[in-house]
Parts: C-alpha cells; sequence; structure tokens
C-alpha cells in the first residue's frame, strides 16, 4: 500500500548563462500538491502529459531525494526516515533502467537480488521464476548488450520484481515497447494484482490512454504537478460528461491544470 | 559497519570484478602495454650496453693514413689493438650513423713531425648525433693520451729527468656504489613502469563503475536498492583497487622472465629482480591503488559520461605517471618531501629497493597515510554525490 500526502518539490536550475557571467538561479516547482492512494490488489494508473511531475514524484518515492513538503508512506513505513526499510518493500522500475551489457540477464537480476539480502540460490530460483513469469526464457542466459527494447523492458522489470516486493512502482514501462510485448506486460501485471499473483500494489504512470482503459482500476490525473482528478475511468468520463476518454483527459489535465497555474501565479 | 552492509560490499565488489573481466577488449589493451613495454625497453637498453661492451672487448681502431705513422701503430699493436684502415667515404656514413666508431685521421707529416718535436696533430673525427661513435670517442682519447704520456716520459728520461715528476699526485679511484646501486642507473625506469601500470588498471574500472553506470542509466536503480550508498561505493573502490593491483602484479611479475634475456652479463650480474622484490614492489603500490581508485572515481562521479570523465582523469593520470621524472631529472636529490607525493613516493621507495636498500617504517607510512586520507576523503564524497548526480 503506497500513499502519497500533499508532497511538494522544487529544483534549483542554473539558467543558460551569458559568457563571464555567474548563472542566474531559476526555481522550478516540479510537484506541487500531489496525493494518491493505492491499496493493495489494484492497478493505479498515474497519467499526465509530459512534465506533469510523474517521474519527479516517482522518484521520490524511491528515495532518490526528499519531498519539501508532505509525506510518503509504503506500507505504513515513511520513506524519508526509513529508505531502505521502505525500498525492501517496493519493486521500482524508473525512467532510468539502463542494464549491466557485459553481464546476463539472469546475472543482472541476481546482482540486484543479492543487494536487496537474498542469498545467492534463492535469487537464482526467482531469477528462473520471472524468467518463465515475463516469458524471457531464450534472453535469460544471454547477455544484455543488444537486447531489443522488449527484452531490456522484461529484464529491467524482472530486476525490480526480484525480492519479491509487495508494491511495483513503474515508470512509463510501455515506452518504445511492441504490441506483443506490451501485451505481454499487460499479462504480467494483471496476474500480479491477482490473489493468486500475490495481490500486489501497482502503481504505473504512463500518458498513453487506451492503456490506463485497459489495465487500471483507479486513474489519478496529473497536471502541472498536482493530482488534479481520480476515480475509475468511468467517473472520470462521467465527472466531464464526455463519451471519449481521451477527451476526458484533455479536459481535466489541460483546462483545470491550466486553471490551476493561473491561481498558483497569483498566490 | 553491520554484517549486512559487509555482505553488501561484497555482493558489488564481486559484480564490478566480473564485470571489468568480461570487457576483454579493455582488459587486453590495458595488459599488453603494461606487461610488454617495461621488459621490451629493458632489453634494448641492454642490447645497447652489450654493444658497447662488446666494441670494449674487440679493441679495434679505425684510422685513415696509419701508413704515415709507424710509431703509432707500434704503440697501438702494443696496446694488442688491431688496427684497420676506415672507409674512404666514413664522414658521410658517420652523419648516417652506418658506421658506429669514431675515426683516427692521422695527416701525411706525421712521422716526420713527430721526431722534430713538432707536435703533429691528429683528428678523431666523430658525430655528436651518432651516439654509439660518440661512446667510442674516450676510450680512443685515452688510447692517445697514452701515447702522449709514453713518449714524454720516454723523452725526459732520456734527459735523465724521473718521470715522476710528471705525476706530482697519485690518484686511484674508489667506487662507493654497490653494484645493484649502479645498476639502477640503468633500470631507473622500472618502477615508472609498474605505476603506470596501477593506473591503467584503475582508471578504466574506476570510470565504468561511476560515469559509465550514469550514462548507461544503471545507477539510479542501483541506488533505489535497499543497501548504504557507501557500501556500494566502497565495493566498487575495492574492485578498482584490487583490478589495478592485478595488473602492478602482472607487471612487477613481467620484469622477472625479462632479466633471463639481458645479453649483457655485466648488467645481468647486477640487476636482480627476485621474488621479494617483486613482493616489495608489488605491496608499495597499495596505497596508490587504494588512493588513485578513490580520486579518479572522486572525479568521474560528476561526469554524465565516460568520454568526459575520461577527459577529466587525464590529468591526474599525467601527474601521477610523469612524477617519477621529478626524481630522474634531479637524481640523487631526494628531497623529503618525495616520500609525501602519490606517485613520486612509490617511485622513491621502488628505486630503494632497486638499490637492495631496507625500507624504514619512516619511509613508508607517509605514502600509506596519504592513500588511507584520499581514499576516506574521496569515497564519502562519491557517496554523497551518487544521489545528487541521479537527482539532476
Amino acid at each position: 500500500m503506497i500513499e502519497i500526502d500533499q508532497v511538494h518539490k522544487q529544483f534549483v536550475i542554473a539558467a543558460p548563462a551569458k559568457p563571464f557571467q555567474r548563472a542566474p538561479r531559476k526555481t522550478i516547482q516540479a510537484v506541487r500538491g500531489i496525493s494518491l492512494h493505492a491499496p493493495n490488489g489494484r492497478i493505479t494508473g498515474l497519467l499526465g502529459p509530459n512534465g506533469a511531475g510523474k517521474t519527479t514524484t516517482l522518484r521520490m518515492l524511491g528515495a532518490l531525494f526528499q519531498p519539501d513538503h508532505g509525506t510518503i508512506t509504503v506500507d505504513g513505513i515513511a520513506v524519508a526516515k526509513e529508505p531502505r526499510q521502505a525500498l525492501a518493500r517496493m519493486g521500482l522500475l524508473g525512467d532510468a533502467h539502463g542494464l549491466y551489457p557485459r553481464l546476463t540477464a539472469r546475472e543482472n537480476v541476481v546482482y540486484f537480488g543479492r543487494l536487496q539480502g537474498m542469498d545467492s540460490d534463492t535469487a537464482h530460483a526467482r531469477a528462473q521464476e520471472l524468467g518463465r513469469l515475463l516469458d524471457m526464457g531464450s534472453i535469460l542466459d544471454r547477455r544484455t548488450d543488444g537486447f531489443s527494447q522488449g527484452e531490456r523492458m522484461k529484464t529491467a522489470l524482472a530486476r525490480a520484481l526480484v525480492h519479491d516486493p509487495a508494491n511495483i512502482i513503474l515508470d512509463e514501462p510501455t515506452n518504445g515497447l511492441d504490441v506483443l510485448a506490451t501485451r505481454a506486460l499487460r499479462e504480467a501485471l494483471r496476474f500480479l494484482r491477482s490473489p493468486q499473483g500475490g495481490s500486489k500494489c501497482i502503481v504505473f504512470s504512463t500518458h498513453i490512454m487506451p492503456e490506463v482503459q485497459q489495465l487500471c482500476e483507479h486513474v489519478v490525473i496529473m497536471a502541472q504537478g498536482r493530482s488534479v482528478a481520480q476515480g475509475t475511468v468511468e467517473e472520470l468520463l462521467e465527472l466531464t460528461g464526455k463519451s471519449h476518454f481521451e477527451d476526458a483527459f484533455v479536459q481535466l489535465a489541460f483546462d483545470c491544470g491550466a486553471a490551476g497555474d493561473a491561481q498558483g501565479e497569483v498566490a | 559497519m553491520n554484517l549486512s552492509f559487509m555482505r553488501s560490499v561484497g555482493v558489488v565488489l564481486v559484480k564490478e570484478v566480473i564485470d571489468a573481466l568480461r570487457d576483454r577488449r579493455t582488459l587486453l589493451r590495458l595488459l599488453i602495454p603494461a606487461v610488454m613495454m617495461g621488459p621490451l625497453l629493458l632489453m634494448g637498453i641492454s642490447s645497447l650496453i652489450s654493444s658497447l661492451e662488446e666494441r670494449a672487448d674487440k679493441r679495434e681502431v679505425m684510422v685513415v693514413g696509419m701508413e704515415h705513422a709507424p710509431t703509432l701503430r707500434n704503440f697501438l699493436e702494443r696496446q694488442t689493438y688491431r688496427v684497420t684502415a676506415a672507409p674512404p667515404d666514413f664522414e658521410s656514413r658517420l652523419r648516417a650513423s652506418k658506421l658506429l666508431e669514431p675515426v683516427l685521421v692521422v695527416g701525411p707529416h706525421f712521422e716526420r713531425d713527430l721526431l722534430a718535436g713538432e707536435q703533429p696533430v691528429v683528428e678523431i673525427v666523430t658525430d655528436s648525433s651518432n651516439q654509439r661513435a660518440s661512446a667510442g670517442m674516450a676510450g680512443l682519447q685515452r688510447l692517445l693520451m697514452g701515447f702522449n704520456q709514453e713518449r714524454a716520459v720516454l723523452n725526459l728520461a732520456l734527459r735523465g729527468v724521473s718521470t715522476e715528476l710528471l705525476r706530482p699526485v697519485a690518484f686511484e679511484e674508489r667506487n662507493l656504489a654497490s653494484t645493484q646501486a649502479r645498476a639502477t642507473r640503468i633500470t631507473a625506469m622500472i618502477p615508472m613502469f609498474i605505476i603506470m601500470a596501477v593506473l591503467y588498471g584503475a582508471l578504466t574500472a574506476s570510470l565504468d563503475s561511476t560515469a559509465g553506470e550514469r550514462e548507461r542509466g544503471s545507477l539510479e536503480p542501483l541506488l533505489m536498492n535497499p543497501v548504504h550508498h557507501l557500501a556500494l561505493v566502497i565495493g566498487k573502490w575495492f574492485a578498482v583497487a584490487v583490478l589495478g593491483m592485478a595488473v602492478a602484479l602482472v607487471s612487477s611479475l613481467s620484469f622477472v622472465p625479462a632479466q633471463w634475456f639481458l645479453k649483457s652479463d655485466s648488467l645481468q650480474a647486477m640487476f636482480q629482480f627476485g621474488a621479494p622484490e617483486v613482493l616489495a614492489f608489488w605491496l608499495l603500490q597499495l596505497p596508490l591503488a587504494a588512493g588513485l581508485g578513490a580520486v579518479l572515481m572522486a572525479l568521474a562521479i560528476r561526469s554524465k559520461t565516460f568520454k568526459e570523465a575520461q577527459a577529466g582523469s587525464g590529468l591526474v593520470i599525467a601527474l601521477v605517471s610523469l612524477a617519477p621524472m621529478v626524481s630522474m631529472l634531479n637524481p640523487g636529490g631526494d628531497a623529503p618531501w618525495y616520500l609525501w607525493v602519490p606517485g613520486l613516493s612509490q617511485n622513491t621507495l621502488m628505486m630503494l629497493v632497486l638499490k637492495g636498500e631496507a625500507l624504514t617504517f619512516a619511509q613508508v607510512a607517509p605514502g600509506v597515510l596519504v592513500g588511507a586520507v584520499l581514499t576516506a576523503v574521496c569515497l564519502f564524497y562519491v557517496a554523497h554525490s551518487m544521489r545528487a548526480a541521479v537527482a539532476r
């Protein structure tokens, strides 16, 4: 179970400077009040346009940096206070998911398993099991150098799931995948959500509508760094009075976002 | 430091070493120069020395116009030198380094002038850019001095003057250098090659495990494991140091077979490089491999790509590998501060080992201390910067 409560985050970046001048500092408010409740056994979709703050939010969830305000808890553990305990309960597939090209897919997975504190035998057994779940049979013992996008994604996903985490967080996992690979991933996620798969809590960020419609029971729409609406796909359609989910999304994300932004400017 | 911390260090260490060993092409590119360069140079120098020795043994003088100087010929032959006629185009051949010996040119009136006491002039022709011919010059000069001396002594003796008047002071040479110390003049470059081996062994691994990891996008997932970041850094650093030390060991060992092929017997007798020397050399590299590995990692973690990190590390590599030059340019003038400079300190200590001297604690401690401080500071810095590096 993942709870994100009124999280804010701003970055200070150096704007391009003229020669021999100090770069002027610019503050960017990446996330301004995101809240999210993702219970076990449910796939929660995080839907938003580019730059809505999805990746920033998920990286805070992964304890890469701390929020300025607000709290994030995973199964009741505060990420900011006990990052390692929280990370042990999460499987994160971030936006950067590079593999080690000179190791085989299996070795990549086992390495992370060992870092999660598993012993060698357990990690190997788990790699084998994930290889079956994600249909990686033939690539498991190949070096990841030269893998296709889909093969890379499967390996990275197996690596994130190696310690059988109760919470699974995926940042745009279908980027660059073909139809078959996307389908396979969808199947795998449905299985993990089901009671046989362990009733995992799955949080899934994307900007692709059909994926959300097909997979997510609960959708959180993000725009301009805040969560602007949430509910099931049907509820969101009802809320906006549209028949197309895409139209509903555009209205919620861009109209509300713009309004929210204007308020933010005034405040 | 608890058990799980140590375990994580071990897991990272094993993975990084396997990863580096799998990179066969880089490994070969790094091992071939490390293993071959030093011994090849050593063999080259030895063949130069042996050819010099050979010529000293040959006792041959190349002369133009010997027929005009029967007295000189007589003297040379009494010194058991063989006189040969120089080829007519000796000047151009000397210039082109085809003739490797100086040539003595005797004028047509030599004998007449000598007998009349008119100081005939002979020329010793060489080309100072022709190193081997120049090297033979001193011997030829000494031979002619001997001739002068003999003539003078004879002349004085004929007039009833004691020949000792010509030598108001008698002198003898006494060389205090041990055989090994003399050999260090030739073997001074060995430490430099071993320091370079450490550098190159550590370089790729340190850049790959920091900037390379960032470039591949594998650093972010790595940091999202429930492992203390310092444990990750120490594991990586350990692997870097292990690889640096492994290449250093191979490089030190490569000088052992190299000495069997030394052509010069005297050099072979002087150059002693056995198991104790290899071990001493290797242990002396520990602070260098540890400290430098950490410094390279600290430099590389700020870089976004492997290439950028490589450019950034260039200066450190150049400084450390050229540090031995300081003592080479200033032979015998080892200053106490040498022992505090990474690279230079190792070089100074290795030279002492080559000279066959025992190392004292006071000589070794500064290098170890500097290595340890560098390691600690840089590793904390890397652990701190890693998170900042992915957060950007």
